[in-house]
């Protein structure tokens, strides 16, 4: 089985939230003292695909849409004994959504050659959005199921295990097919051995700029014109703390089932 | 005894073989003796040449005192005192006799004559008489101990007993065969050999002279054939650290038992970590032969105190039994080839048995108190961490929850998965100086991972914050450049994020021209003064109790307000076991304490372990098993109300287990600065 894996590098979502800036221009987060991290879904994607090479024969591509420094993301992947990887270098002053990120990352997989399953974290740490397996399966003109925690392969196809808000449902999907791969106890990452650390620096990644893909950044952009960010801002945590004020216990009482009255209409 | 007065002393002597004939028979007999317990010497020597190198040779001066102190005076082996005083009678006792067989050898075969004179009569009669009945005690202490008091600590085999009956019918025997030649040569120095005066009495009370020389006849052959049985078997038992032991104790590493895991050459190395036997050293394939069985190790492990797997004296012991069946010399023409894909271990060692299982080798401390504890200097916890280093770097199969510690070493620079809190959080509020703001502070206060983090820890960093500040010490933090030196990756074993790592810190630290640091915890100062120099960071590090008594002792800082509580302090073991500083801690405690100090049975360098090194602060301990609360009973057993320490891992650990445990005692865990500041009145703040 020919397994894609989409990888999204993120800025840690672990950072105490002292550290945490934003640009309100830019509508970007700013990294600071932040490290850039594969985001979490996209490593139980991986881990759930190395999981299935190891049940069944395969061969596992990673890729990844990012800055020049994504390809640590893509190292980690070849490290955890992904076969190839492949990046695809965007300019890091383009911000981009979830459907320029699926063009791109379709066009990607066109050129790399077919699949039978292509499998993308459930949402980023980030955005979160969770929008970019479904869109790109709707480039790519292939099925999508989405939230899938265990995957095996059945015959011609696979049976795929997917949570729902009840419990989970189990799925018979022929290939091939997009899926998006949600955590469970099963999926949690495995880390690398030293040794493969070691060996995965020495190994080629293939590295494309938008124009290998016969896109250019207009066509992109206008790919995705239809979600705009309009604004982006730090929640403010505000506490107040109030003693109830009274000359005994009873007018304390009455005071204080009043303010709750009055906070829970006003609410 | 009237005839002593007439006869001369110069002249004393006694005969020898005066009733043994064909004692040639002897020297004949000797001779596959010694090739049997040779080749069972060369047997185990070959496979310790199997080993890789290791430099122990340097140092003689330190290395001789060592043996003078641990084999000649048995000072380690005293420390437990049954079993001390038992193993000196009989090591001393074994000694003497032995030599007093050699000087009948030189006078008798060498026609030397040395037995004659006051050499005889105070040497080879009395003394070695009186050394033999000691001997003779300490067997009978021996058998008390393995058959009666049975300690839980000690391995019951056959091999044990058998060796204990041997000794004793050796002594036995020989005392018997000194007797009966004295009765029946009617010997006029025989009251200079008391025991054997008695034996000639009550034996020449029962039988006549010429019964007695032929039962000293028989007895005689069987003395030496029980002596040629055990000189030839003893290679092939626990009796070999007669000859590894002082070997051991004289190769042992002399250097801080913090600084000994061994480097890898990551470019070179067959394999990380070890998990064949060829691939420890020679001094480690040494320890292996050393082991006397004596239990000591485990029984101060701290692990194995709250009942789990890990057992060091059983790790040597099964690393001994794969040694043993191993042909580890066919092994040395190969030398070192092309690193393979992956690596087969020719020897493998990892999950051969329950005790060198992945779990039980990852629920060792590093504490170290194996090590301390060894009579003999078996290094048994670097082994465990070579171990480790396999499990982690070439199989990735080790903990989830030091797995976790591990990835956030890598992507955060810190080990504490999920923390909210920044590494200057701490210091929100108070005004001093970061290093971009101060040219060349006087030190560089080391915040570490656990005194930042850790929410709890950042009143003890606050605090000593503030006793700097209040000594007008010119200090600065490092603050967001500041990242983990590396010790939970290296204890854990991940040496080459342990390498990653130090290498940052080092380069940051000359990048600020920074020459003293300062830190309140024991675990990155062990890194810095025993592990930053082989990788070439040489900065002066100093533990912050070591720095406030340094401060005070200048009359820099000044305490005017006493604690009026009882204090007992728990010794870190990077602190007091690892780095040998026991006394400063004590002696602030003492000036800010109207009370004199409780002391808990385990401390300084014998102190028991918190449960936090070694990685082991990561993980869920089962509630049954937490060695945090066994540290906790231990101080709870004293009467104190404060448990002082001087280690952020310490602080979370002993005081998780002294609230758990406290009831309604009143009793407080604090950090030794936290003490002190309290000990600087209000005013004078």
């Amino acid at each position: 089985m020919k397994i894609l894996v989409c990888l999204k590098q993120i800025l840690d979502p672990e950072i105490p939230p002292r550290d945490f800036t934003i640009n309100r221009e830019t509508h970007q987060a700013i990294q600071g003292s932040a490290n850039l991290v594969t985001n979490i879904f996209c490593e139980n994607a991986l881990e759930t695909a190395l999981q299935l090479r190891e049940r069944s024969p395969g061969e596992i591509t990673a890729l990844t849409f990012g800055p020049a420094s994504a390809e640590d993301s893509l190292r980690k992947a070849l490290a955890l004994k992904a076969d190839q990887a492949c990046l695809v270098e965007d300019d890091p002053a383009t911000s981009h959504n979830s459907a320029t990120t699926a063009l791109v990352l379709a066009a990607a997989i066109r050129k790399l050659g077919e699949f039978d399953l292509i499998m993308v974290g459930r949402e980023a740490g980030d955005w979160g959005a969770g929008q970019t397996g479904g869109l790109l399966a709707e480039q790519l003109g292939l099925p999508y199921v989405a939230f899938v925690d265990h995957i095996e392969s059945a015959g011609d196809g696979v049976t795929l295990r997917r949570q729902t808000e009840l419990g989970w449902e189990k799925v018979e999907a022929h290939l091939p097919l997009v899926v998006s791969i949600t955590n469970s106890e099963e999926n949690v990452p495995r880390i690398p051995k030293t040794r493969d650390i070691m060996m995965s620096a020495r190994k080629s990644v293939t590295s494309w700029k938008l124009s290998d893909l016969g896109l250019t950044d207009d066509e992109v952009k206008s790919n995705g014109e239809a979600l705009e960010v309009v604004d982006l801002y730090l929640p403010e945590k505000k506490s107040d703390c109030d003693f109830i004020e009274g000359d005994s216990i009873d007018e304390k009482i009455d005071e204080f089932a009043k303010r709750l009255a009055s906070i829970v209409q006003s609410a | 005894m009237t005839l002593l007065a007439a006869l001369n002393a110069a002249d004393a002597t006694r005969e020898v073989m005066w009733n043994i004939s064909h004692s040639w028979l002897m020297y004949v007999l000797l001779v596959p003796t010694m090739l049997i317990a040779g080749y069972g010497v060369y047997r185990q020597v070959q496979k310790w040449r199997s080993g890789q190198p290791a430099a122990r040779f340097d140092r003689p001066a330190e290395r001789i005192k060592r043996v003078v102190k641990n084999v000649l005076l048995q000072q380690a082996t005293l420390r437990d005192r049954f079993a001390g005083v038992y193993h000196f009678l009989l090591f001393w006792g074994m000694i003497t006799l032995t030599m007093a067989t050699i000087v009948v050898m030189i006078h008798h075969d060498f026609h030397i004559d040395i037995m004659r004179g006051r050499f005889y009569l105070y040497f080879q009669s009395l003394f070695v008489d009186v050394l033999g009945v000691l001997a003779m005690i300490g067997v009978a202490m021996l058998a008390v101990r393995r058959w009666l008091l049975r300690p839980k600590k000690l391995v019951y085999t056959d091999e044990s007993t058998w060796l204990l009956i041997l000794l004793f019918v050796i002594l036995g025997t020989g005392f018997l065969l000194e007797g009966w030649r004295i009765a029946a040569t009617n010997d006029p120095w025989g009251d200079w050999s008391p025991v054997g005066i008695v034996v000639s009495k009550t034996s020449l009370a029962v039988a006549g002279v010429e019964t007695l020389k032929s039962v000293h006849f028989l007895t005689w052959w069987f003395h030496l054939a029980l002596v040629f049985g055990l000189i030839a078997w003893a290679p092939y038992t626990k009796l070999l650290h007669v000859l590894t032991a002082p070997l051991n104790i004289y190769t042992a590493n002399l250097d801080h038992p913090g600084g000994t895991l061994k480097q890898i050459d990551f470019e070179a190395a067959q394999s990380f970590g070890i998990n064949s036997l060829e691939q420890f050293t020679w001094k480690d394939l040494l320890d292996l032969d050393a082991c006397t069985e004596c239990g000591r190790c485990t029984s101060v492990c701290p692990a194995n105190t709250v009942g789990k797997q890990l057992s060091p004296r059983d790790i040597i012991l099964d690393l001994q039994g794969l040694l043993d069946r191993s042909d580890l010399a066919s092994l040395k023409a190969q030398g070192h080839g092309e690193r393979p894909d992956e690596y087969e271990p020719a020897f493998p060692i990892i999950g051969t048995t329950d005790n060198l299982a992945t779990e039980a080798l990852f629920e060792c401390t590093t504490c170290a108190a194996c090590v301390e504890i060894c009579p003999v200097s078996i290094e048994q916890m670097p082994k465990i961490v070579d171990l480790r280093r396999f499990q982690v770097m070439e199989q990735a199969e080790f903990p989830q929850q030091m797995q976790d510690a591990v990835s956030s070493l890598e992507e955060r620079g810190h080990p504490f998965k999920g923390t909210q809190l920044s590494r200057v959080d701490w210091a929100a509020g108070m005004d001093f100086p970061t290093i971009e703001d101060i040219e060349s502070p006087e030190v560089l206060l080391w915040v570490g991972c656990g005194g930042a983090l850790v929410d709890r820890n950042q009143r003890s960093t606050r605090a000593l914050a503030n006793l700097l500040k209040k000594a007008n010490v010119k200090f600065a933090i490092l603050g967001r450049e500041e990242t983990c030196t590396g010790d939970p990756a290296r204890r854990i074993g991940n040496e080459f994020l342990f390498e990653t790592l130090a290498t940052q810190n080092i380069e940051t630290l000359k990048t600020h021209n920074i020459k003293h640091v300062l830190t309140s915890c024991p675990h990155c100062f062990n890194t810095f003064r025993n592990e930053y120099p082989k990788l070439g960071g040489e900065f002066e590090v100093m533990h912050h109790t070591t720095y406030l008594a340094k401060l005070i002792g200048e009359g820099r800082l000044k305490l005017d307000a006493q604690a009026a509580q009882k204090i007992v302090f728990h010794d870190p073991c990077y602190l007091g076991r690892h780095n040998g500083i026991t006394d400063a801690p004590r002696k602030l405690l003492q000036q800010v304490s109207s009370q004199p100090l409780a002391e808990m049975e385990m401390h300084g360098r014998q102190s028991f372990c918190c449960g936090g090194g070694g990685g082991m602060s990561f993980v869920d301990e089962p509630a049954d098993q937490r060695v945090n609360q066994e540290r906790a009973r231990q101080a709870l057993a004293t009467d104190a109300e404060t448990v002082a320490v001087g280690c952020p891992f310490c602080t979370t650990m002993m005081e998780d287990g002294i609230n758990t445990l406290k009831g309604d005692r009143k009793i407080n865990v604090q950090d030794i600065a936290e003490v002190m500041w309290e000990a600087i009145s209000s005013e004078a703040r």
